[in-house]
């Protein structure tokens, strides 16, 4: 055993010898073991992302499309293919004005969301730094989120009759109760110490609010519109549904109507377009507003 | 002064500045008692002691001895039960740019630049563009971050953007600048540079320093009198000078070490801190 452990000992030196005497270039690049599909918290490249997100689409393309010619062709209309729901959409702007409608429907849900923010933003500021503000509205604000926006509608109704307003106001009403809550807790969860490191710096109460609570939570504020801007595309049809003439919900009804079943899955295609392209505005926003969120590290 | 202005007011200034030629102290602590859940937790038992301009005072005790709390009255963050906490003669009523803070957590502004949070604190006061740069620039180059002015918190360490918030206390141009735990969540060899700058700062600002710290060797490197607290009520255990320094401030953490009389303190505030600890783990 000895004599084993000295031979190895022997060849060691003589190989490190040998790389002392050349120690030329670095150590063989290390290969770490492959990373699979379904590696437990791994890593994905920017062009990764990308693929796998088209993938995931065409992959729900796929299955209607599979639908589709599954379905016996006495029913087929009632489940249109890919292209033909597509083309109708194509048909709808070419030929029906439907972008007038498009925009529309834009209009009604940016203005009333923005609306929504000038009231829940200033509300969660408030509740959030004076709690005895809260203590004040939080309970009946924080109620009324319970309240189904849809019941509104006959309430609105018979308010305002079949008017944009009314419109606007459902998609208000959707929105606002649940901005207020998250914007609320966007404020409280300002560290306290940043307040406090402010207040020993001399500053006031509005400098404190403004410059550093407000700017503290402004990226997770902007967050939270961001996800209930989403909800507010989600109420778009109930609201237009009721005494509609225009709007991507009017034509889906008058689609449904006469049982166009390719012009209401046109329009929920138009929405969920437009919802992502208002996610993707809300997200390039904050890249620019805020770069300290996305420094390098 | 308008509507985003700061509490600093200019008489206050002026109250200050006589107080101080008349010889009040920085600080004074008389008989405070602070208790929190309506009694059933006593953190400071009738305490009173002063502190001293340009001495730099460590408050050094057992976790849950008060010590923390002592420097938040002092910055006004929170009041005393009893008693009272005065500043130049005045009693605090709450916090002001003339005791600055630094505190264990991290506190840059994470919207802000390295040298727009510096300059942060000088615009509540009400300076111009100009001397906000120029403050900022030279208490940047003091923690030696002038390199970093642009980069974002975020992206600094821990140690760095603790050197930010010290800039940023210093560059309003306190008479007392209050320290707690300042480098409590950084590692031993940046703990130890930390340390190496605070003294660095103390030659050339001759600042009031009040610091609060667990850590015995930071307390004897750094302090001219340390203040140890009994555990819970805290009370004060023993007021003590450090005489052995005879005054000096070491540049280099070693050579205290070769320091008579410094291995003696070391120990007689570990056996201090093992009587206080004794039987009760915490």
């Amino acid at each position: 055993m000895n004599e084993n452990a000295q031979t190895e000992s022997a060849t060691g030196t003589a190989s490190a010898t040998g790389n002392g005497s050349a120690p030329i270039g670095q150590a063989p690049l290390f290969k770490p073991p492959r990373e699979g599909f379904l590696e437990l918290r791994g890593t994905v490249s920017r062009g990764q992302t990308i693929i796998l997100g088209f993938l995931g689409v065409i992959a729900l393309f796929l299955i209607w499309e599979v639908a589709h010619y599954l379905t016996p062709d006495y029913q087929q209309k009632f489940v249109p293919s890919v292209g033909q729901v597509t083309s109708k959409v194509f048909f709808l702007f070419a030929e029906k004005g439907y972008i007038a409608d498009v925009a529309k429907s834009v209009y009604r849900i940016y203005l009333s969301f923005f609306v929504a923010c000038l009231v829940a933003i200033p509300l969660g500021i408030l509740m959030g730094s004076f709690i005895k503000m809260r203590a004040l509205i939080n309970p009946t604000v924080g109620g009324l989120r319970y309240l189904p926006a849809a019941s509104f509608v006959p309430l609105l109704l018979v308010y305002f009759g079949p008017t944009d307003f009314a419109k606007m106001a459902l998609l208000f009403l959707g929105c606002v109760f649940f901005l207020v809550a998250l914007i609320l807790d966007n404020i409280e969860a300002v560290p306290r110490a940043l307040i406090e490191s402010a207040q020993t710096m001399g500053a006031g109460r509005l400098h404190i609010i403004f410059r550093v609570t407000f700017r503290a939570a402004a990226p997770q504020i902007l967050d939270s519109m961001r996800n209930m801007i989403a909800v507010s595309w989600t109420y778009l049809v109930i609201a237009e549904i009721v005494a509609a003439t225009d709007g991507i919900g009017a034509v889906m009804m008058r689609g449904a109507r006469f049982l166009h079943v390719d012009v209401i899955m046109g329009g929920i295609l138009t929405i969920g377009v437009l919802g992502v392209l208002t996610d993707i505005t809300f997200r390039v926003a904050a890249h620019f507003l805020f770069p300290h969120t996305h420094a390098r590290r | 002064m308008g509507i985003f202005g700061s509490n600093f007011n200019a008489a206050h200034h002026a109250a200050l500045e006589v107080a101080q030629k008349e010889g009040k102290f920085p600080l004074s602590v008389n008989r405070v008692t602070k208790e929190y859940l309506n009694g059933e937790r006593v953190a400071v038992d009738d305490m009173s002691f002063d502190i001293k301009e340009h001495e730099v005072t460590a408050m050094i005790g057992p976790s849950g001895c008060g010590k923390t709390t002592v420097l938040r009255l002092m910055a006004g963050l929170e009041f005393p039960t009893r008693g009272n906490v005065e500043s130049f003669g005045m009693p605090i009523k709450g916090p002001g740019p003339e005791r600055g803070l630094v505190f264990q957590a991290y506190t840059s502004f994470p919207w802000l630049t390295v040298i727009e949070n510096v300059q942060h604190g000088v615009a509540i006061q009400g300076f111009s563009k100009a001397e906000q740069r120029d403050r900022a620039e030279h208490y940047l180059k003091l923690v030696h971050l002038d390199d970093f002015a642009n980069a974002y918190p975020d992206e600094l360490s821990g140690g760095m953007k603790q050197r930010v918030a010290i800039a940023r206390a210093l560059a309003q141009d306190p008479q007392i600048l209050l320290l707690d735990e300042p480098f409590g969540a950084l590692d031993a060899q940046v703990t130890w540079e930390m340390e190496e700058m605070v003294v660095e700062i103390c030659e050339n600002t001759n600042k009031t320093i009040v610091l609060v710290t667990h850590d015995i060797q930071e307390a004897v490197y750094l302090a001219d009198r340390i203040i140890f607290f009994t555990r819970q009520p805290g009370k004060i255990k023993e007021d003590m000078a450090m005489e052995f320094k005879q005054g000096q401030r070491f540049k280099r953490k070693e050579d205290l070490l070769s320091e008579p009389g410094y291995v003696e303190m070391e120990k007689r505030l570990y056996t201090m801190m093992r009587e206080e600890i004794q039987g009760r783990i915490s």
